[in-house]
């Protein structure tokens, strides 16, 4: 392909930009979490690291007093690493099975519970929090991973991701299975689940970094601080009430944040291309 | 639907139990709820309450701050979406040229998916700390007199822009894909026809992305609306004046932290219904895309 | 594999939750930081003094958050024992007719008796109904205190921190040429709203400050109010006040940076900022107006009160009376407000950090108590209004405005009036039947 020398220097510059301006903000909080809370207030983030990397996150991790409450960064990240996990498995089981009832059978109620679900993407949890926050308590459900999961999975975002797969499978894969006297459950399990296993890794990947970011439902529903995860973490951490007088914990919070991050970015940069395909294939 | 399925059986309902169980109790019950509830006046506490037909959504309707909340969330969500795919677009166009490193470009822009909001949103107000934020100092050294503290346009941009850095990466992913799915015979022949890569990417490439970025308009739109709470919640939390609230900040704020029980659910209720014109809009689309 | 962990997980969680045979108190609160600390340290020394019974506080976040929690929690029957509720959510519990068990019937009927004397006056009826009954019991009472940078006002000449806003006027130019803003302040509504009507003894609402009715209407549309606005936008333009936004931290941090040369904060803020200020500083009352309305007097106990949710078993409440004597008793309020600032609530504490010298040692630490204990007015014991917290959202957005020039003082405060009175009518409809 023409390409001149000029054109190309310039993408270089901009591509170089433009993950500069991904990376900056990412890299002076690594920068200022090395730092003591004393040194960043008197003289702003820094770019450079600092002395205190394994004091700041070693105390975080560790040392419950660190973080607000009685919980370490550590337990955090195992409440998050069971939600990521959870959610994921849970919405990838769950909505293959649904698929593949509306997509391969011929039922009365395939229509109307098609709506249903269908009805779940016009309402984001969100909106409807107070009352679904009643019906996990009415369940007995608080301050579990159980509550904290299912509602989240009340969302049918996987079904149509599956819904859309299961329909660009060849017809002609049903037809053979039935030559061979393949009944619903084995055509399933036999055929389309292993037909399914990127489809399947693919959403994995974006379940699990969708389920570890939640926010606002874990920060109102668990009221036991050994249930927090770590994104409810950051914002305990930072909004510290200032009415104590103390100098803001910023070094704490941007050490929560980087390691709030870290795990979902690996996920994503190591299984990049079946998160790439995944991402752009489901949602087109 | 498939031409070839299996017959009548129960065994559908069997596949389709654990999804409709779990949404009956975890989506339709409550959010049935907060439609009973947006026709009550109740105490927070729930102790008593009593039927009072639209007053809630007529109080919310004639709140002059709702109103400017509203207003702000169309502008808010047109700019993160217009930027955020602007940009995206730019950086893809040039990633999908690159030979030599495109895949380490591609991984350096792509990872900010996974950053959840209120930490882009963490990141981002620290930079703008009045007393240690570089971005802050740095604007007023050039003398931009910025001040997001007080001024509502300043602040709109703060959280414009981090909304557009969180966003950014799916963006590029989406075009990136799209651009190398593009055959090379088009690209080839593209660059014989006109030298001009600026006239070769309006003529030919963007056309040819057009479904795309249409698809991702929505995707942006709802993403402003919606997932952007977590952003505005630990930088600006609607400051100044009001004027960075979006919506579901405050359905939060006026419901939660407010224990307005009947007023959240009215404006609860208001939401639903923009964005059931949303999905409704998007899904018409994806189903017509699928005959392509 | 996975399910194995988690139900080890669950088991863990069950072994821990049954392996205490004491009755156990849950503390939901909104004290973090090294005030956290001292809330687990009263918890855990009070576990520690008796058998029966163990509290366990958990904090749910800011005020807002935590009253939110408390709210969805009692809809679904799961509530805590005990919640603190912060000054401006006070009447949304307390008119929830129902929802929590007074204080005063709790330590009557479960505890060795109640005595309203016992608290210092300003404190006596913040939180009880219209009646008298205390409702909540005061915990972490603070109040607004001016904290002056000493090494600021020597730069700039000045020997004592202005007890007026007269005086403020005259010492702002000296701070302003010594390269100082003159103050900033943390929370306009609490301040510069509820403080300033107790602290000139004007009428904040209607209907005896809302205690006698939830018909009421806000009188913050007056002119007393308004020209001490209009003299802060002045001042602002001068360059006398800073304006860091709502946010309380980053006008703190203006202070501590040594920015602005006195700070209007909280009486609570005085044990973090003893370890966290690199200059010396002293406090003083919160300033008034000489000659607006009958100036001195007391300011409101702001902060936040403890309520006992009802609900509950006999054998709960019998400890959440006995956890509440404990939290009276003077030595705990004693290390409470040595280690945090917050006042003491109970003359005798006050008497006992007196005897121990405390405050020979530090005479600032007694300037808030001194201001509530400065004489009262009709208007000083309080106020009593529903959706308080969306009250003070308003005014937190108009003071935004007035600050940035987008609306005249003025037309702030007739937005202020109307959309006040407009919740303060919703609020009514809802709890009024």
């Amino acid at each position: 392909m023409y390409q001149s020398k000029w054109r190309s220097l310039t993408n270089h510059i901009i591509l170089i930009l433009g993950s500069l301006f991904m990376i900056m903000p990412v890299w002076i909080a690594f920068a200022s979490s090395t730092h003591t809370r004393e040194f960043l207030f008197q003289n702003g983030l820094q770019f450079m690291p600092g002395g205190h990397f394994f004091d700041n996150y070693g105390k975080i991790l560790f040392d419950q007093s660190a973080t607000k409450g009685r919980v370490t960064a550590l337990q955090m990240l195992f409440n998050s690493m069971v939600l990521g996990l959870g959610f994921a498995i849970g919405k990838v089981i769950i909505s293959m099975m649904a698929a593949y009832a509306i997509v391969y059978f011929r039922f009365r109620l395939a229509m109307p519970l098609f709506w249903v679900i269908f009805a779940t993407l016009l309402l984001p949890l969100e909106v409807r929090i107070v009352p679904s926050y009643e019906v996990v308590a009415k369940l007995g459900l608080l301050n579990s991973y159980t509550g904290l999961i299912l509602p989240l999975i009340a969302s049918a975002t996987g079904t149509f991701f599956f819904r859309q797969f299961y329909r660009s499978v060849p017809d002609e894969l049903l037809e053979a299975a039935r030559l061979d006297g393949a009944g619903p459950w084995r055509f399933f399990i036999d055929i389309l689940v292993p037909l399914s296993v990127t489809m399947i890794a693919a959403i994995f990947i974006i379940m699990f970094v969708v389920g570890w970011n939640q926010y606002l439902w874990p920060l109102l529903m668990t009221t036991d601080d050994q249930l927090y995860t770590i994104v409810i973490g950051i914002k305990q951490v930072y909004n510290s009430l200032y009415e104590g007088g103390q100098i803001p914990q910023f070094p704490k919070a941007f050490a929560l944040t980087i390691m709030a991050s870290i795990p979902p970015v690996l996920v994503v940069v190591i299984f990049q291309r079946m998160f790439i395909r995944g991402l752009v294939e489901t949602e087109k | 639907m498939k031409r070839v399925q299996f017959g009548h059986s129960p065994v559908p309902y069997l596949f389709v139990a654990p999804q409709i169980i779990i949404i009956a109790i975890f989506f339709l019950w409550p959010a049935a709820q907060a439609v009973h509830q947006s026709f009550l006046l109740e105490d927070a506490f729930g102790m008593s309450s009593q039927f009072v037909w639209f007053r809630n959504f007529n109080d919310v309707l004639s709140s002059p701050s709702w109103l400017k909340s509203a207003g702000f969330t169309v502008v808010f969500s047109s700019l993160v979406a217009v930027l955020s795919i602007a940009i995206s677009l730019f950086l893809a166009v040039r990633a999908d040229e690159v030979i030599r490193g495109a895949k380490v470009y591609k991984t350096l822009l792509m990872w900010g998916y996974a950053v959840a909001p209120p930490v882009a949103g963490l990141l981002g107000i620290m930079l703008f700390n009045p007393l240690m934020g570089d971005l802050y100092i740095l604007f007023n050294k050039m003398g931009l007199d910025f001040n997001h503290i007080q001024n509502g346009n300043d602040a709109t941009f703060v959280v414009v822009l981090i909304a557009v850095w969180k966003q950014v990466s799916v963006n590029f992913i989406f075009f990136l894909s799209g651009l190398q799915g593009i055959p090379k015979s088009v690209t080839e022949a593209a660059t014989l026809d006109c030298k001009s890569a600026g006239r070769r990417f309006w003529t030919i490439t963007f056309p040819l992305l057009a479904p795309t970025t249409f698809f991702l308009m929505v995707i942006n739109l709802t993403y402003a609306f919606f997932e952007t709470f977590g952003i505005i919640d630990v930088s600006t939390k609607g400051a100044p004046g009001g004027s960075t609230a979006t919506l579901v900040y405050k359905v939060y704020v006026d419901g939660f932290l407010g224990a307005d029980m009947g007023g959240s659910s009215a404006q609860s209720v208001l939401l639903m219904i923009m964005v059931s014109v949303l999905t409704v809009f998007q899904f018409r689309f994806i189903e017509r895309k699928i005959h392509y | 594999m996975f399910r194995k962990t988690l139900m080890a997980a669950a088991a863990l969680f069950a072994m821990a939750n049954t392996a205490s045979a004491a009755t156990e108190i849950t503390w939901w609160h909104a004290m973090d930081g090294a005030l956290g600390d001292v809330v687990n340290h009263i918890a855990d020394d009070f576990n520690k003094s008796q058998s029966e019974y163990k509290v366990v506080p958990i904090n749910k976040g800011g005020y807002e958050d935590t009253m939110t929690a408390g709210i969805a929690a009692f809809r679904a029957k799961n509530q805590p024992n005990i919640i603190q509720i912060f000054d401006a959510g006070a009447a949304t519990i307390i008119n929830a007719k129902g929802a929590v068990y007074p204080v005063q019937d709790l330590l009557e009927k479960y505890g060795t008796g109640f005595d309203i004397n016992d608290y210092i006056p300003g404190v006596r009826y913040f939180y009880a109904d219209s009646k008298g009954k205390m409702i909540g019991m005061p915990f972490n009472s603070s109040t607004p205190l001016l904290y002056f940078n000493k090494d600021a006002l020597a730069k700039a000449g000045i020997q004592n921190p202005p007890k007026t806003w007269q005086e403020f006027e005259e010492m702002a130019p000296k701070l302003k040429a010594a390269g100082y803003e003159g103050f900033a302040e943390s929370h306009s509504p609490w301040i510069f709203f509820e403080n300033f009507m107790s602290r000139h003894n004007l009428q904040m609402a209607t209907a005896n400050n809302g205690y006698d009715s939830t018909d009421v209407k806000i009188l913050y549309n007056n002119d007393d109010l308004k020209n001490h606005w209009k003299k802060m936008k002045e001042w602002k333009d001068e360059g006398y006040f800073g304006y860091y936004g709502r946010a309380w931290g980053a006008n703190q941090d203006a202070f501590l940076h040594q920015k602005a040369a006195m700070w209007l904060g909280s009486s609570g803020s005085f044990g973090g900022l003893r370890k966290s200020a690199t200059f010396d500083f002293g406090t003083s009352t919160l300033p008034y107006w000489k000659g607006v309305g009958d100036a001195p007097k007391s300011t409101f106990i702001g902060g936040a009160s403890l309520f006992a949710f009802s609900g509950h078993s006999d054998e709960q409440n019998k400890g959440v009376a006995a956890f509440f004597e404990f939290l009276t008793k003077p030595e705990t309020q004693y290390y409470w407000h040595k280690e945090t600032g917050y006042v003491p609530v109970t003359t005798a504490a006050y008497e006992l950090a007196k005897k121990d010298g405390y405050y020979k040692e530090s005479p600032d630490a007694e300037v808030g108590i001194q201001q509530l204990s400065e004489e009262g007015g009709k208007w000083t014991k309080g106020y009593r209004l529903g959706f308080y917290v969306q009250i003070r959202e308003v005014i937190y957005n108009e003071v935004d405005k007035m600050m940035n020039g987008e609306e005249t003082v003025d037309q702030a405060f007739d937005v202020i009036e109307t959309e006040s009175n407009k919740l303060l009518v919703r609020f009514h409809d809802t709890y009024s039947n």
